[in-house]
């Protein structure tokens, strides 16, 4: 046992040992623990890179900046003081690192005219025809990606990651509104994209 | 309220963020208008399945990446992972009296790591049947004659904490359990440091220092 990484049952007794929670990893790291950091990489990894790839919908750009976000995790560790839940903490940095990502190559995440509102959203009796049977994660994890990086942002932080508009507000700097119509016209584009398949 | 005025406010009406008035108002339409149910069953499919989709997981080489970036930022912090002080420390406790008593016997272990201490006088030592492969000229030498002490005294010491466990309440008993195990544990982490590095005095003093612990936990526990 290098690490107790899930419930721990003692040979004799039976007894059960919870395992180390993120805060004593995140202390323990904080005072140099290498196996800690790792620890905390184990158990986090795919979450911070899930969240990478579905904000930014390319598989090597999400594990460029999921390593960018677990050197960031190691430098601040330090002032990670509990007072959150350490995913929160990471998501939230997670998230923020993303989003720097898209500042540092222009990417806009406002409205803009290629996201412009849809002229055709007005179901016709043909349209209604061709409806989604059943939504297939794989191709609505596709058809994510293929959303305008406006739009899948919000998307992925209000429908994936559970974030209120009021939080997506502040982290991009835009009002309520227009993140709740960017996620509505996320939404009827998802739709679009589904039903061409 | 016509399908477009329904549409653009679809979104909110499934996410339950409309005033009633405006919420009745679609109800009514969506009530007479099939494409658009048809709008609001997808999207609510859409959002149904968003919420459930399943963690995805980088390469293998990612984490090798992460390592030389922190080694980078910080040299030597991979050189020796604690993992027997790890274990101990990020375990999460509910203290009682006679496990706080077992655990000093436990935090004894984490101290002494920075404490080497010498002790070589008579020669090199096989530090358990398991490592007997290591040629003895390769083991920095340690006093052979004190660690078969110990497990001398460590089987004599077991025999009779065995007889008395019988007659511990439940909580002494897990309190014994959980550091013999934690003892237990850095034996074996000592030894597989040593397979790897039969030289590594470090681990060698880990290894004797938990010997010794070993020894003072069935001291204590002898007298209950």
């Amino acid at each position: 046992m290098a690490y107790i990484t899930n419930t721990l049952i003692m040979p004799v007794t039976g007894e059960r040992i919870e395992p180390a929670s993120d805060l004593e990893l995140a202390r323990a790291a904080a005072a140099g623990d290498s196996v800690a950091f790792e620890k905390l990489y184990e158990q986090h990894h795919r979450r911070v890179y899930s969240l990478c790839l579905r904000m930014l919908g390319n598989g090597s750009q999400a594990e460029d900046l999921t390593q960018e976000v677990f050197l960031q995790v190691y430098k601040k560790i330090g002032s990670f003081r509990g007072d959150s839940a350490f995913t929160t903490w990471l998501h939230r940095l997670t998230v923020n690192q993303v989003l720097m990502h898209f500042r540092r190559r222009g990417v806009k995440l406002e409205h803009t005219s290629e996201e412009g509102d849809f002229t055709n959203v007005v179901e016709t009796p043909l349209q209604s025809t061709r409806r989604i049977s059943m939504v297939d994660k794989l191709a609505l994890e596709k058809a994510i990606s293929q959303l305008p990086p406006g739009y899948r942002t919000v998307f992925v932080l209000h429908d994936v990651e559970g974030y209120e508009h009021g939080e997506i507000s502040d982290l991009l700097e835009v009002t309520i509104g227009t993140s709740k119509s960017q996620l509505h016209k996320a939404r009827m584009r998802l739709r679009e994209l589904l039903t061409k398949r | 309220m016509v399908c477009r005025q329904c549409q653009e406010l679809i979104s909110e009406y499934i996410d339950g963020a409309l005033e009633l008035g405006e919420q009745v108002n679609i109800e009514r339409h969506l009530a007479d208008c099939e494409p658009c149910r048809a709008v609001r069953d997808d999207l609510l499919q859409i959002v149904h399945f968003s919420n459930q989709l399943p963690l995805r997981a980088p390469s293998t080489s990612l984490w090798p990446r992460i390592r030389s970036g922190v080694e980078e930022l910080r040299p030597g912090f991979w050189g020796r992972p604690l993992r027997w002080w790890s274990n101990v420390t990020t375990l999460r406790f509910n203290l009682t009296v006679p496990q706080m008593i077992a655990g000093a016997a436990a935090l004894v272990i984490i101290v002494s790591i920075g404490a080497i201490v010498s002790r070589r006088d008579n020669g090199p030592i096989e530090l358990s049947a398991g490592n007997s492969r290591v040629p003895p000229s390769e083991i920095t030498p340690l006093s052979r004659t004190d660690l078969q002490q110990l497990e001398k005294q460590i089987n004599q010491l077991s025999e009779t904490v065995e007889q008395r466990k019988n007659s511990w309440d439940p909580e002494l008993r897990i309190a014994f359990e959980r550091n013999l195990y934690y003892i237990d544990q850095s034996l074996v982490e000592c030894r597989h440091q040593l397979d790897g590095n039969p030289a590594d005095d470090v681990s060698q003093e880990l290894m004797l220092n938990a010997y010794r612990e070993k020894v003072r936990l069935l001291e204590g526990f002898e007298k209950f």
